[in-house]
């Protein structure tokens, strides 16, 4: 009898420990949570003192605005575009990286090229802002190539934003991808490629035949991953364009953050959040699925 | 079929130098074991040859094509590797036409020679199988396929047999033998395990720090060794080796003498290693009946009994002349004590004299 409670209390402490930090977070997790779905069902919340219980009528708003649906357009290209982007940037690269060359100019070239994750967001915009600006760097090095007459304004013209967009978004966020790979290729027996080329593998044929499969798992794991973060990404998206020229690259998050602080319709920004929070639910719920059957 | 000659080979991995100069003369059909302690430079050759490790110096030629500067694929070699290297993601059928695919041959006739090899090494049922749920045995044997379908004129062996357990490794042997009896083709074969050397090879070549120690038939090798290296590599349990004392008559062996004939050029007084193998040792009780016309049995001299180890058929006699630990073997019925001594007789016409100093037979 005292035994059991001694086991109970010895293996309870760590727990009772872990407490504080788990009410913390928990809290934080769960009240904002419960307030957003909450807000979404009602009318002019916050500002107003009263606001009134609509039910579902938010989401019926929303899904004839126009709007929101141009927004889930272009959160799907933003995504998939940037997830594209970032998978053959970052497989490409850490082929190279992976490469037998020297170990020090190998060392410089990892090291050097995991820099983009590094920066902030607000560097980041700031700093393509002025490369990709009429009289930037890369409108200069274009026309003195011949490449172009006029200078382009990348982020300024509707039917250029976007893709000036999944450039920076790309730039920004191969590293991840490029790391998890390098761990990944660093797994594969160097035995694999030695008896593909005795078997007369060339570059290609060893890459799909043999790094390929063995990459499979990680590169399901790491794309939906990658899926789930590009899918709300706020700050980058918000700080290159903000959501311009007029909505040619508003995304889901930058609608919401405008229908919140810009326009003060917190109701329509919650249910935006709202919608958000269940797409991006079903993707984790996915990457859940593939890690529990990985172990 | 080919023939290898691998003429004065160097490897310099950075300062390090693997090997120095090594000289095989492979011929065609040949079945060459390379053996030798661990990091003697085996792998190292037979990478070179299959061009999977550059060659620093020397020359390497297949048939009568040099190769030193074809890629692998154009040597026409295939190779087994240790740990197997299936292509995990493919089935057996696929890893076997991997390199027919490659090579773009007709769909039916990779078919047909991937179904025919199978037949033979047993593996049609498990065609559809990944290698992930083959068994060891059964992944050698794929591994062993994937090599013998491309028809190539070398093979090129990797210690295939280290991951097995010892019968399936027995198995293995004696299936690689009747393949080579049936196909016909050069083999190189690297290993560390004398027994695979001594029943596998036409030619064995005993490897140490990078040289070649010595290279010959396998009755070469085991009955008429040049160095005190050989002598102790080939045999389980390993020759004895004892520092002796040349006299007059024979030998000194710690306090007792044996009377035997020397080799002409020793005179009395020098220091001589002299190697005789446990089966040349025997209880002078044993004697009656194996003596032989080929033996020339000493008279016994008596040696304290340390150990006694039952093989089965036979026993392990250690025991301990002066300084040195010696084993003799005796029949596995014959029943002797421990810890007392015992009179034991050295057929020295079988003995072995080696210059202490530079380690080379002197005959
Ligand atoms: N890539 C390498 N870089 C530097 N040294 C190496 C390399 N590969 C092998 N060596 C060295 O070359 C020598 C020969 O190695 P090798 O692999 O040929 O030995 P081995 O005879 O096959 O040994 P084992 O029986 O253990 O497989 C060793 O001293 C080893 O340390
Ligand atoms: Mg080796």
């Amino acid at each position: 009898m005292t035994s059991t409670i001694r086991q109970m209390t010895t293996k309870g402490t760590p727990y009772f420990f872990l407490l504080p930090g788990l009410v913390i977070l928990g809290a934080l997790l769960s009240v904002p949570l419960y307030k957003v779905v909450e807000y979404s069902l009602y009318d002019n919340v916050i500002v107003e003192r009263n606001p009134t219980y609509v039910g579902l009528a938010n989401y019926q708003t929303l899904l004839t605005d126009p709007g929101y649906w141009s927004a889930g357009l272009n959160t799907l290209l933003f995504t998939v575009g940037s997830v594209l982007g970032h998978m053959v940037v970052g497989i490409g690269l850490a082929l190279l990286v992976n490469a037998d060359i020297a170990p020090r100019a190998r060392t410089f070239f990892r090291s050097m090229l995991v820099l983009p994750w590094i920066f902030t967001a607000v560097v980041v915009a700031l700093n393509w802002q002025l490369l990709l600006n009429p009289f930037g760097l890369i409108n200069y090095i274009l026309q003195w190539m011949g490449l172009t007459t006029e200078p382009l304004d990348w982020l300024g013209d509707p039917n250029l934003a976007m893709w000036s967009l999944l450039l920076i978004s790309t730039w920004r966020g191969y590293p991840f991808i490029m790391v998890s790979f390098l761990s990944g290729l660093q797994t594969v027996p160097r035995e694999l490629y030695e008896a593909a080329e005795i078997d007369g593998a060339g570059f290609w044929s060893k890459f799909w035949h043999v790094t390929l499969p063995q990459l499979k798992p990680v590169i399901y794991g790491v794309a939906l991953l990658d899926l789930i973060w590009t899918f709300q990404l706020f700050p980058l998206v918000w700080l290159s364009t903000g959501g311009g020229p007029g909505r040619a690259t508003e995304v889901l998050s930058t609608l919401t953050f405008r229908l919140a602080f810009v326009d003060f319709q917190f109701s329509q920004a919650a249910t935006v959040a709202v919608s958000i929070l269940i797409i991006s639910a079903a993707f984790t719920l996915l990457y859940l699925r593939n890690e529990a059957r990985r172990l | 079929m080919s023939r290898i000659e691998i003429r004065n080979l160097v490897k310099m991995y950075g300062a390090h130098q693997a090997l120095h100069g090594i000289d095989i003369s492979i011929q065609p059909g040949e079945f060459c074991v390379l053996v030798g302690p661990s990091g003697c430079g085996k792998s190292t050759t037979l990478r070179m040859v299959a061009g999977l490790e550059t060659i620093s110096g020397g020359e390497v030629s297949i048939g009568d094509r040099v190769v030193n500067g074809l890629r692998p694929k154009e040597r026409g070699i295939a190779m087994v590797f240790q740990n197997y290297a299936l292509y995990p993601s493919k089935t057996v059928y696929n890893n076997m036409a991997f390199s027919l695919q490659l090579s773009r041959m007709p769909k039916p006739e990779i078919e047909r020679r991937v179904r025919e090899v199978a037949e033979i090494l047993e593996l049609t049922p498990l065609l559809d199988r990944k290698p992930g749920a083959l068994s060891g045995g059964q992944r050698q044997r794929v591994a062993m396929g994937r090599a013998i379908v491309r028809d190539p004129k070398v093979f090129l062996f990797d210690e295939p047999l280290s991951n097995l357990d010892a019968k399936l490794r027995g198995q293995m042997r004696a299936e690689i033998k009747r393949l080579h009896q049936r196909l016909e083709n050069t083999i190189i074969y690297v290993t560390h395990d004398q027994v695979e050397a001594m029943t596998l090879a036409d030619r064995i070549v005993i490897m140490r720090d990078g040289r070649i120690e010595q290279q010959g038939t396998p009755d070469e090798i085991f009955h008429d060794p040049d160095t005190v290296f050989v002598a102790g590599f080939m045999g389980s349990p390993p020759m004895n080796l004892v520092d002796c004392m040349v006299t007059p008559d024979g030998l000194k062996l710690g306090d007792s003498e044996i009377t035997c004939a020397t080799p002409n050029g020793l005179r009395a007084g020098e220091r001589v290693i002299c190697g005789i193998r446990p089966d040349d040792i025997r209880p002078a009780s044993d004697m009656t009946a194996d003596m032989t016309a080929d033996t020339a049995h000493s008279a016994p001299i008596t040696v304290p009994i340390n150990l006694i180890e039952q093989l089965g058929t036979e026993k392990l006699v250690h025991f301990s002349a002066g300084d040195h630990e010696m084993i003799g073997k005796t029949g596995g019925r014959v029943t002797m004590a421990e810890g007392a001594p015992h009179p034991m007789s050295f057929d020295m016409k079988h003995a072995y004299f080696f210059d202490p100093k530079s380690e080379k037979r002197i005959r």
